[in-house]
């Protein structure tokens, strides 16, 4: 059984803090502990019950940060990329050799905003009193990125039933572009818990483009909380590959603040053994013209369990809105589970906004139909698992990174 | 009497009041309360008791807070929980006995209740704020061995089933305000289909709350045995008043092996004035369970009154193949909130269900569709469809969809799907251009947006609906 109150030690711990900084932190603790973990009673967290999660899971919070000695990581071949490598929250090193390295700004985070704000999430709380490691990053007016950014976010195996508070920025100035690959890799195969809150800023007409990747088994428990805010025709579009972990949960809120801003969140997730995966979204329609686009599809088999709660929010002066989401999901073995709750709230009339939701076990005629053209029933099974979940990569435009991706897609898939 | 605008009398023209000398139970929620009303019922022991453990239970449970419309608080002490016309303290024998003042209000409110006037072949049961006023054709229903009366006359002359059958569906032990109900419910139907009988009427209950003060709490039991089918009807109004009065009902649905029951309700309970004051709290509690094979419950409603609407018909789908419908039009006007919906409970094998919901948001309303399908481990080969279509009128309004799914069997099937949108220009245009003014055109639209829900409603009903469609967007447009 874990003991959930935490005690205002930790904060000492941390060096070099700020009088103001450490209130700061000590006020968010207190938060925290009055709130507790998130629990199915919490309405955004009734289908992910982390406090029961982590009662069976973990034995005590264990907040000292790991350094790595040396990592272990594949570098992706057969792509040109920039990178940053990323290990256990902290930066250790990175190259932009295609870049004009002027125009890039790479520091490690540092919080200068000790405002106080209301949040649903008490894992945000956590986050901010005890987030030691993370990055900012922010790009330089009128700059586009030549070639992809490789996020390699790599997690040591020292790691052993630690929890990790990363807290990254990134801020796009204004009419930039970057397209980024956030690849997580895990070394660690013990338990651990990495919670993530990070911070994107869009200024007028930048365009970013994220990929999220992660495929390699393990016994991480992940949370990350990533708020995005659009300006004036500003573009965010990500595909969400997320696979792997025992828990995973991922909370994005987007806020589309200026005019004729759009945003595209694309998932694809195959689940497998007890994995319990969610995600989360909630994208706020401020202001009049903006598009918004949602997709996720998932596959769950074993006793895995996936979960979607998107909510698409229509401000009333966001006229002319037009908000899509669509969620749906395979479900192949007995004791698998989906959830989902598609919500909308709106509040303007001149809008186009829908939503679809299904969920189902696998076509038992187009098995049929394969089998009889001599394939078996697994075969059969795992080819109409890949063309479900690889139809998502094919908004990608680079040929590189969709051969990239759909390689990492197909192991996935057992 | 408190001070009533009658211009507005236009607009709700259920709004008037009929002066009739009441029989009141003592202000406030008490143990003393509910032993005033059971003995008034003159009820056996064992209903007391089983009164009496709601009200325990009610005394420990807290109002619920999830639903997104916020209500003003509600002093439970400030409240009559029992009003009756003084003549029907003895109960008139037949219906030349009743009160003429009664007749009239009825007949004001186009509910037949003298038999050989009528004509539309529906059996009525009137209920007038805390008890049933007449039951019409009861002796044609007897014959058939149905059984079709207020439920405190079930209670003294058929306890076996009441006693089976009560709160086997809504438990005491639910959310507060079917607790509240359990323990201070007055009056309301309660019907019996013998097996293997088909009910050769509709069967209706029309409700009406008159007195002030006061809150009405009935509870509605219905039981098809195997094999039976019954349809049942349910309307309501009340007067125009500044304060919020509270109705909190339970009905209870039990379909046994291959029985159906169809339940349709049309709600116009007073909405408020256009400045959002006064109105019903229409708080209500309603559940059916198909426990037989092959059995269905169907429910269908047109709700377009009371200020604040918490509704959420459900069906629990236990025996295997059993079926459970939802069609529902919501529509919201003014300053009124209506947060609606369904709860499909998936339970037994190859068991189905259909959502069909459509709200429709003018003035500075709210309305928000919530709903939840549940399809359990066991329950292969389930399915459901769900729809729901929202319609906005003014940026004023709000719409909201909020459902919950959950899919624990890999052979079943859920579908669900949702729109926002508009009155198409394009449409209206045409209209308009065809001769159609402005209200008629919209009107017409509506019902046409509406149009998969009110075909499911008896004809008596689906023309009433109809009109009160168009009613209530009066003044919505332009």
């Amino acid at each position: 059984m874990i003991n959930k109150i935490i005690d205002r030690f930790e904060i000492k711990r941390l060096k070099t803090l700020t009088k103001s900084e450490e209130t700061y932190r000590k006020n968010c603790l207190d938060i925290f502990n009055r709130l507790g973990l998130p629990s199915k009673r919490d309405e955004d967290w009734k289908f992910s019950d982390v406090n029961e999660i982590f009662s069976k899971n973990f034995n005590k919070f264990n907040f000292e940060s790991v350094k790595s000695k040396n990592q272990n990581v594949e570098f992706i071949k057969d792509l040109e990329h920039n990178y940053i490598l990323v290990s256990n929250g902290e930066v250790v090193s990175s190259d932009f050799k295609y870049e004009d390295k002027d125009k890039i700004n790479l520091t490690q985070f540092k919080n200068e905003d000790f405002s106080k704000k209301n949040e649903n999430n008490s894992l945000i709380y956590l986050n901010h009193a005890l987030s030691e490691k993370g990055y900012s990053l922010n790009i330089n007016k009128d700059y586009k990125f030549k070639k992809v950014l490789v996020i390699y976010n790599y997690f040591s195996s020292e790691l052993n039933e630690n929890f990790l508070n990363i807290r990254n920025k990134i801020k796009l100035s204004k009419n930039s572009e970057l397209h980024i690959i956030n690849f997580i890799i895990v070394s660690s195969s013990k338990k651990f818990f990495s919670n993530t809150y990070e911070e994107t800023v869009l200024e007028e007409s930048a365009v970013l483009k994220n990929i999220y990747l992660q495929d390699n088994v393990n016994d991480g428990y992940f949370h990350k909380f990533a708020r995005y805010k659009l300006s004036k025709r500003s573009n965010y579009s990500s595909h969400i590959f997320p696979s792997g972990p025992k828990f995973n949960k991922f909370d994005l809120e987007y806020d589309l603040s200026g005019d004729e801003s759009e945003c595209k969140i694309i998932a694809a997730t195959f689940l497998d053994q007890n994995d319990h995966q969610e995600i989360k979204t909630k994208v706020n329609h401020l202001a009049p013209n903006c598009k918004s686009y949602q997709k996720v599809k998932k596959v769950v088999s074993g006793e895995s369990k996936g979960v979607y709660q998107g909510k698409i929010y229509v401000k009333d002066i966001a006229q002319k809105t037009d908000a899509y989401q669509l969620s749906k999901a395979i479900l192949l073995s007995e004791n698998s589970e989906f959830d989902s709750k598609p919500e909308l709230e709106i509040y303007a009339d001149d809008v186009k906004c829908s939503h679809g939701s299904s969920s189902g076990s696998i076509d038992e005629e187009s098995i049929y139909y394969l089998m009889s053209r001599g394939l078996n029933k697994i075969e059969s099974t795992k080819l109409l698992v890949e063309g479900f979940l690889s139809e998502s990569i094919d908004t990608i435009k680079s040929t590189a990174i969709k051969k990239f991706l759909q390689t990492k897609l197909t192991s996935q898939i057992k | 009497m408190k001070n009533q605008n009658f211009d507005q009398q236009k607009e709700y023209k259920y709004g008037f009041t009929t002066d009739i000398e009441n029989v009141k139970a003592p202000k406030g929620l008490s143990e003393d309360t509910i032993k005033f009303i059971s003995k008034v019922k003159k009820e056996p022991k064992w209903m007391l008791e089983w009164r009496l453990k709601a009200y325990e239970r009610l005394k420990v449970s807290k109002e619920p807070n999830w639903q997104k419309p916020k209500f003003s608080k509600i002093d439970y002490q400030d409240l009559y929980y029992y009003s009756a016309p003084k003549s029907m303290k003895d109960k008139p024998k037949s219906l030349d006995e009743i009160d003429p003042k009664l007749i009239e209000t009825y007949n004001k409110l186009g509910i037949p209740l003298n038999e050989q006037k009528k004509l539309s072949g529906v059996a009525v049961d009137a209920v007038f704020d805390s008890v049933s006023v007449a039951t019409t054709y009861k002796e044609e229903l007897t014959k058939k061995g149905i059984i079709f009366c207020p439920i405190s006359e079930a209670i003294q002359k058929h306890p076996d089933l009441v006693k089976k059958y009560l709160g086997s569906v809504i438990p005491v032990t639910d959310h507060y305000f079917a607790t509240l109900n359990s323990a201070v419910f007055t009056d309301g139907s309660f019907v019996y289909i013998p097996p293997n009988t088909k009910c050769p009427m509709e069967l209706s209950t029309y409700f009406r709350i008159n007195a002030s003060e006061t809150g009405q709490f009935e509870r509605t039991l219905i039981i098809a045995d195997k094999g039976s089918y019954v349809s049942y009807l349910e309307g309501c109004t009340a007067p125009m008043r500044d304060e919020n009065q509270l109705h909190a009902a339970n009905v209870e649905l039990i379909a046994l092996d291959d029985a159906e029951i169809k339940y349709s309700t049309v709600q116009n309970w007073y909405p408020g004035d256009s400045n959002g004051v006064g109105g019903i709290y229409n708080f209500v509690t309603k559940r059916g369970v198909c426990r037989g094979k092959n059995s269905k419950i169907s429910w269908t409603q047109v709700e377009t009154g009371s200020a604040i609407t918490w509704k959420y018909p459900s069906c629990i789908l236990q025996g295997d193949n059993s079926v459970g419908e939802f069609y529902s039009i919501a529509i919201t006007n003014n300053h009124q909130k209506a947060d609606t919906g369904t709860k499909m409970i998936h339970l037994g094998k190859n068991t189905r269900s259909k959502i069909i919901s459509k709200g429709i948001s003018a003035g500075k309303a709210d309305n928000t569709y919530r709903g939840l399908v549940d399809i359990h481990r066991k329950a292969t080969n389930s399915r459901n469809y769900t729809q729901c279509d929202s319609l906005l009128m003014g940026n004023k309004c709000g719409a909201h969809t909020v459902p919950y799914i959950k899919n624990k069997n890999s052979s079943s099937t859920i579908e669900h799907e949702a729109t926002t949108s508009k009155i198409n220009e394009d449409q209206l245009f045409y209209c308009n251009q065809r001769g159609l003014n402005q209200e008629e055109a919209v009107s017409l639209i509506v019902n046409g947006f509406c149009k998969d829900v009110l075909q499911q409603l008896p004809m008596e009903f689906a023309v009433e609906a109809q009109k009160l469609v168009g009613i209530s967007l009066e003044g919505s447009v332009g």
